[in-house]
């Protein structure tokens, strides 16, 4: 390995991209288009790189980089990645630029804004997966929100302020309790380490400390609640169907493919395995509202009767399941979560994407106006029903494994929890073949044959966004492998922490 | 990365007397055909009128492969246990680890025969059958998606591949019923095999979890080894058989998820035949005989599989007799015989369920067949009302049509009389005699609704519209040449592999596979005793059948005065049969009733639960969120007059805040 900061370049390139963009001409959407796909494809193969020189196995965290920041309270810049960063970092960085290339047409005001936020995001969003400064970490979270604010806010449809201002004020509410149990946590550290700052915000050092039951249950609910609002679980999921309607495509894309993922990448990295006497006592309550979210949020998606919505609340049911496996605190189940996590990243962003090459033509996204799309539009079709079994967790397709793992890894500590999410085997096929039914199949609705020559099939830009995630989604469903020989060492660690057997501070 | 794939030469199982070509044609098997269907869905369209290039060279390739591999298993190539290789680990997550993994013995060679055979005809007769579709690429493509999901699963080497293949042979039904997408009740009838399915796959998806947690594999001979040493309890067995059997429920539609297979006659009739009635219907059946092990260990479970099957015999076979659709007609009796082949299993007659399953996937299979070209014949026309007298018309299509009824029927010596006797003639001799009892009511009903079918279409006065009465003609070669092949194995099939009666051929192929569960069952059966009880239920199972088949000749069949007796108009007959039987006719034509039961429940209740659902999330969940805010809002606004801007103002709460910290300091920490 060489002495290249890559972790750092794979996050600040974007940055650096932004800077540039805002000095580009007002006049030249193109060029900010071009600049803003180039830095997120440099950021993408960045990421590439880390997948050969990554040491599958290695115990700890791995491509370290370590700086002084404020040494006053022993706040450090300092960034690693064990295996479950590692997936989520390389699938932010793949549906960032997937998400840039898909802006290309719809967004036409404000493009080099635009462009900025969005890269901007990717900064926050690849931040929080590989910071290992709880500060750092903090801070990260919060970039994230300001971009989206805008882009939902600027770029959304016309309910949009509403949106934007109960998605940022709603997350801003749990993570700002967050900061406050992170700076707890310094002060506890500190206060029982004889009044020394040193390695107070340092992951590495918090993790395995031990603090005092008491402490960890007030801190674990602070953390746990800004984590569940952005997963988000039941029932503080309310702010997302009305995000995602009005967001742009692109940032529903990003919205449900990483977004999301800070909530349940937070519970793994942070919540559980720093405060684990307290998420001990606290799974159960969790394991319940999973296992609601998973069956509540299917019911709800059967009735949408917009595109978008049905894939928001099909959303909190499937992450239900990310919330499920992390807290059954069991092998399969970790694993089948962080699996999860990437899986819904790759095949609910696509699902995005198909409806926004819909909204595109029709400026609509009410299923009732659909109808017959088989026969015009055939490849969009044929992209449609195959995210729609992606999603469904059809075995050969990468959703299948994850949610398989997490119910395995729950039905070996609680049957009848794994019964209930089981359940959703039935309901997901049945909103989203019901949808499908009434979206692509029956004759071509009067609506649909009202927009003429404008319906049609998905152009090369469209099915460069959306091959890609084809082709992971089968790659993933054959060789679900790739990732989980990532997992088994962090999420062994995990295991242990809760557990309390090993000390696993290093 | 390492250790992520494996090559056959590492697995732990060791490969009997096979060598690498053998495995090598074995992954061909599956192989092939999954590149079949890439290769047509690219190309798509450019394929212009000739879908059919890929698709069916491959299938009979794929077929030749598999004559190959079916005569090693059988000859004894590959041994006892079977030929048993690892292509690669598909799930490493930690002690769960699931290979692609595949197992070759007697009972999956006895599915090849039917699942290559039947699918390589039916592909063929699609060509003809498909000659004026315009889209047909993408009907070649699913079929060749079909056989490779299909193939899957018999070649299986553990439960979780099979699983996944169960689930994609669901998807290439969904896929194929739904094939002229443009048609509602296609549409509508595609969704709900896949959905009813799934409710199946619940409990099989639970028992496999189930397995797991016990016995910590997943691998078919490891569970089957390790399961009777686990010390389990007996409801835990019987819970985890009954998990498995709900799958099986779903996918061999037996009562109460029968509801989708009538429905699926939706799709283009080469699809009945090959998935609805002669492959995928059997994979139930296939799972409970190669779970064999962990039935024969629950008396409960093996009890439960045996009343739902024969229930669902009768049940479907009631059905049958009132149907006017040619193809739904065929569509209940396939669920009557599959209801045989678990009463079978349930009885523990392993080799006779399988044996029905070989011989019902050829005649059956013909029946479908055949009923295409019938309903090709009188373009496009299902109603049996509208048709009749096509005998003289399509002799082809009448002639192997009438094999496969007599075959069905259980007349001697036709295929299906050997394999329904064996099953009858078994549950009598092991003591199910109620079993035995029901199946031969059933054997009536089957012979009656099959002579009444061949009445209405071919015997009887035409209805067919005089508009397409003139252009009646026989089918092409390439759809009539496979009904002359299937017709053979309907004839032959029985007494070539199921003569002697319990010593045939099918039991040398077998017994090694049913050999754990005989002997946890401990059934020890009388030798075959044809002057004795089985020269009895033979003879009680010819008679029935001919009862049967009388019958529905004199309503349907053609005129045959007897004894000089006037007999009234055939119409006024049948009418007055109906009025005589009114409730039961009624039952039996609104099929008992259970769509309706269905569409209660689960459209109309929970559509309604559903949507009160959404609503307490709008108003309740969302409301809750939104009055807070509003809450905080309106605080806002009140505090907001604090802000007065005058200094005495402040000044005052400055002081009241100091006194607070004071005070709260004074409070918490009195030490």
């Amino acid at each position: 390995m060489t002495n290249l900061p890559i972790l750092t370049l794979i996050t600040f390139v974007p940055l650096a991209g932004a800077l540039l963009i805002a000095f580009l001409p007002r006049g030249r959407p193109d060029l900010a288009r071009w600049a803003a796909l180039i830095t997120s494809l440099v950021s993408f193969v960045l990421s590439l790189l880390l997948l050969p020189a990554f040491e599958v196995g290695a115990p700890g965290f791995q491509f370290k980089e370590q700086a002084d920041w404020i040494p006053a309270f022993g706040i450090q810049y300092k960034l690693g990645i064990d295996g479950i960063s590692l997936a989520l970092v390389v699938l932010t960085t793949t549906l960032s630029w997937i998400s840039i290339l898909a802006s290309f047409g719809p967004i036409k005001d404000r493009v080099k804004e635009y462009m900025i936020s969005f890269l901007i995001l990717e900064v926050g969003m690849i931040g929080v997966f590989v910071a290992l400064d709880t500060f750092l970490f903090y801070i990260f979270f919060e970039i994230v929100l300001v971009p989206m604010y805008l882009i939902i806010g600027i770029w959304g449809g016309a309910n949009r302020i509403y949106a934007t201002l109960k998605f940022v004020l709603y997350t801003l509410i749990g993570s700002l309790l967050m900061l406050v149990a992170i700076l707890a946590t310094a002060f506890s550290f500190q206060a029982l380490n004889g009044g020394n700052w040193a390695g107070a915000f340092d992951y590495e050092q918090l993790r395995g400390f031990g603090f005092d039951p008491g402490f960890q249950a007030f801190a674990f609910l602070a953390f746990a609640l800004a984590f569940a609002i952005k997963v988000p679980m039941f029932p503080f999921h309310t702010w997302l169907p009305d995000a995602h309607v009005e967001a742009p495509t692109a940032g529903s894309v990003i919205l449900a493919g990483v977004l999301l993922k800070l909530g349940g990448y937070g519970f793994i990295r942070y919540a559980v395995p720093l405060f684990p006497d307290a998420a001990v006592t606290f799974a159960p309550a969790i394991i319940v509202l999973s296992l609601i979210a998973i069956i509540y949020g299917a019911i709800v998606a059967l009735v949408q009767p917009d595109l978008k919505k049905l894939v928001a609340y099909s959303s909190v049911s499937h992450m239900g399941f990310v919330t499920l496996g992390i807290f059954v605190f069991q092998q399969q189940g970790l694993e089948g979560a962080v699996l999860q996590m990437v899986n819904h990243g790759v095949i609910t962003g696509a699902l995005f994407l198909c409806v926004g090459v819909i909204y595109e033509r029709t400026h609509d996204r009410t299923i009732a106006r659909m109808g017959g799309l088989a026969a015009p539009v055939p490849v969009y079709a044929a992209l449609l029903g195959f995210f729609m079994l992606a999603s469904l967790g059809l075995p050969g397709l990468s959703g299948f494994v994850g949610e398989f793992l997490v119910v395995l890894g729950t039905f070996d500590v609680m049957p009848g929890a794994a019964f209930v999410a089981m359940l959703v085997v039935v309901l997901s096929a049945a909103y989203l073949m019901w949808m499908f039914q009434r979206v692509v199949f029956g004759e071509l609705s009067d609506f649909l044959r009202g927009i003429g020559h404008h319906l049609t099939d998905v152009t090369p830009v469209e099915l460069l966004t959306l091959t890609p995630l084809v082709a992971l989604t089968l790659l993933l469903g054959v060789f679900p492998g790739l990732i989980l020989e990532l997992l088994h060492g962090p999420v062994n660690d995990v295991i242990a922490a809760v557990s309390g057997g090993t000390v696993i501070a290093r | 990365m390492s250790g992520f794939l494996l090559t056959a030469a590492e697995t732990e199982t060791p490969v009997a007397a096979a060598g690498a070509t053998d495995m090598l044609l074995v992954t061909l098997l599956v192989a092939l055909p999954l590149a079949g269907f890439a290769l047509t869905a690219l190309l798509g369209r450019r394929l212009y009128t000739k879908a059919w290039v890929i698709a069916v060279p491959v299938m009979i390739v794929t077929w030749l492969i598999g004559l190959y591999v079916i005569a090693q298993a059988l000859g004894g190539a590959y041994g006892e246990e079977g030929l048993h290789f690892t292509l690669y680990r598909w799930i490493p997550a930690g002690d769960f680890t699931v290979d692609a993994g595949f197992l070759v013995d007697g009972l999956t060679a006895a599915l090849l025969i039917v699942v290559t055979t039947v699918g390589m005809l039916v592909h063929v007769y699609s060509i003809g059958y498909m000659a004026h579709e315009p889209g047909r690429w993408r009907f070649f493509a699913y079929l060749n998606l079909f056989m490779f999901s299909m193939l899957l699963l018999v070649l299986a080497d553990n439960f979780l591949v099979l699983f996944a293949a169960w689930e994609l042979v669901g998807l290439c039904s969904y896929l194929l019923i739904g094939y002229w997408y443009k048609r509602r009740s296609a549409a509508l009838a595609a969704k709900k095999a896949f959905i009813v399915n799934r409710v199946g796959d619940v409990g099989f998806g639970l028992g496999i979890m189930a397995i797991w947690t016990t016995v910590g594999t997943l691998n078919f001979h490891e569970v089957f080894e390790a399961l009777p040493e686990a010390g389990l309890e007996p409801w835990m067995i019987t819970g985890i058989a009954l998990l498995l059997f709900a799958g099986a429920v779903g996918k061999s539609a037996q009562f109460p998820l029968h509801v989708w297979l009538p429905d699926a006659m939706e799709g283009p009739t080469p699809v009945s035949a090959l998935i609805h009635a002669a492959t995928m219907v059997n994979a139930g059946v296939y799972l409970v005989a190669r779970t064999s092990p962990i039935f024969a260990q629950s008396p409960f479970a093996m009890l439960v599989v045996a009343s739902i099957g024969i229930f669902t015999a009768i049940l479907a076979a009631s059905i049958a007799m009132t149907q006017t659709d040619i193809k739904r007609v065929l569509a209940y009796s396939t669920l009557s015989q599959l209801g045989y082949m678990f009463a079978a299993l349930g009885v523990g007659a392993y080799f006779a369920a399988i044996f029905h399953l070989m011989t019902h996937g050829f005649f059956k299979g013909l029946l479908f067949l055949g009923s295409g070209s019938v309903i090709h014949a009188v373009h496009e026309e299902q109603d049996m009302n509208r048709m009749g007298g096509l005998w003289r018309k399509i002799p082809i299509t009448h002639i192997t049509m009438l094999i496969g009824s007599i075959a069905i029927s259980g007349i001697p010596f036709f295929a299906g009389f050997f394999s329904k006797d064996e099953i009858l003639g078994e549950s009598f001799k092991l003591g199910f005699g109620w079993v035995w009892f029901i199946g031969v009511v059933v054997a009536v009903m089957t012979a009656f609704y099959m002579f009444r079918l061949m009445g209405k279409t071919f015997y009887g006065p035409s209805h067919v519209d005089p508009h397409v009465a003139d252009k009646i003609h026989e089918s092409p070669p390439t759809m009539t040449i496979p009904l002359i092949l299937l017709a053979i194995p309907s004839m032959f099939l029985g007494v070539a592999i199921g003569w002697p009666p319990e010593g045939g051929l099918i039991h040398q192929w077998l017994g090694p596979v049913f050999h754990e569960a005989e002997e946890l069952l401990g059934h020890e059966l009388e030798p075959y005793a044809i002057f004795g009880i089985d020269g009895f239920l033979l003879g009680a199972s010819v008679a029935v059948a001919i009862v049967g088949m009388v019958m529905a000749w004199r309503y349907f069949g053609f005129r045959v005065p007897l004894l000089g007796a006037e007999v009234q108009p055939r119409a006024r007959r049948v009418e007055v049969l109906t009025e005589r039987f009114r409730g039961w006719y009624d039952a039996s034509f609104h099929k008992w009733w259970f769509d309706d039961l269905n569409h209660l429940l689960f459209v109309r209740i929970g559509g309604a639960v559903a949507a009160a659902l959404w609503w307490f999330d709008v108003n309740i969940v969302d409301g809750a969120v939104n009055g807070v805010a509003r809450l905080t809002q309106g605080t806002g606004r009140e505090i907001r007059q604090i802000q007065t801007g005058r200094v005495q103002n402040y000044a005052l709460g400055i002081a009241i805040g100091l006194l607070v910290v004071a005070v709260s300091y004074l409070v918490v920490t009195p030490r």
